[in-house]
């Protein structure tokens, strides 16, 4: 077989960051998986791809919570943890500098998550339809 | 009318190529051709099943004086860092296929997820091309 060029085991890395940036992953395992000591990963890594590894797997993770925050309505300490980083407080700071608003108010900027749910028709059709309410019910008190 | 037949993909290694795209892909061989006369340049084309009149041909990396050394070195760069080029193929069912290609020993980079165009799933060949493989499904009109 042809001789590897040594930035194909960098992708590696880099791929295994965007594969399992939800998992407690980090530039430790990133190297083990390019087969190079850590201050020679980073370095290589910085070279072939003009950030650092820890730059990278931190703004995958800030991407996919971004993108969380956006589609789902989970909480930001539950984004926070789905994209694999422990402390909401860090979480929160490195968001807001990435995103310049935070998780938070980055949410409130986009349209609600349920307005981008792709619900059948069919299902809306059944779920959205109101109980019939008769006449007599109207003076009734709402809550019985 | 003018079609598309066959696109071009550099590989780093011809047979470990082959071996990915025929039995983890799943593809068929369309053309495996030596020809001495021509410094022995192997013409390799796979493509799917089913889907005849497209190829894609695996092209190995010439030397000079087809492609001077450092030229060729850039591409070999190029290709590892991932930025040769991608693949589009699309699939009825994303979450199979998937499985399927996993079961056969693929490493995706990415699972599939819902996109607004549908569902959408990545992995990489041998030489770091990147492959996309997507269930096209555009929004049902509510």
């Amino acid at each position: 077989m042809a001789f590897v060029p040594p930035a194909r085991h960098l992708l590696r890395a880099k791929d295994l960051a965007d594969a399992r940036y939800f998992e407690p992953l980090g530039v430790d395992d990133l190297a083990r998986s390019a087969g190079l000591s850590r201050a020679h990963f980073s370095r290589e890594f910085r070279r072939a791809f003009g950030e650092s590894p820890h730059a990278y797997l931190l703004t995958r993770r800030l991407e996919r919570a971004a993108a969380l925050l956006r589609t789902t309505d989970q909480s930001v300490a539950d984004v926070c943890l789905s994209v694999g980083l422990q402390s909401v407080g860090s979480f929160t700071t490195s968001f807001k500098r990435a995103f310049g608003l935070s998780p938070t108010a980055y949410r409130a900027e986009h349209p609600p998550a349920a307005h981008r749910a792709l619900v059948p028709g069919c299902v809306v059709r059944a779920y959205a339809r109101p109980q019939h309410r008769t006449f007599r019910e109207d003076r009734a008190p709402a809550r019985a | 009318m003018i079609r598309i037949a066959n696109a071009q993909l550099w590989v780093h290694d011809q047979e470990e190529a082959l071996a990915f795209y025929t039995e983890k892909v799943g593809m068929e061989v369309r053309a495996d051709v030596t020809l001495p006369e021509m410094g022995d340049f192997r013409w390799l084309t796979v493509g799917p099943p089913g889907q005849e009149d497209v190829s894609i041909v695996l092209m190995a990396i010439p030397g000079p004086p087809v492609m001077d050394d450092e030229t060729a070195g850039q591409v070999r760069a190029l290709m590892a860092k991932g930025f040769a080029g991608t693949v589009f193929l699309t699939t009825e069912d994303c979450h199979a296929s998937y499985e399927e290609l996993r079961g056969r020993g693929v490493e995706f980079s990415e699972a599939p997820e819902e996109r607004p165009y549908g569902i959408d799933s990545g992995f990489r060949d041998p030489s770091g091309n990147s492959i996309r493989l997507t269930e096209v499904r555009l929004p049902a009109e509510v």
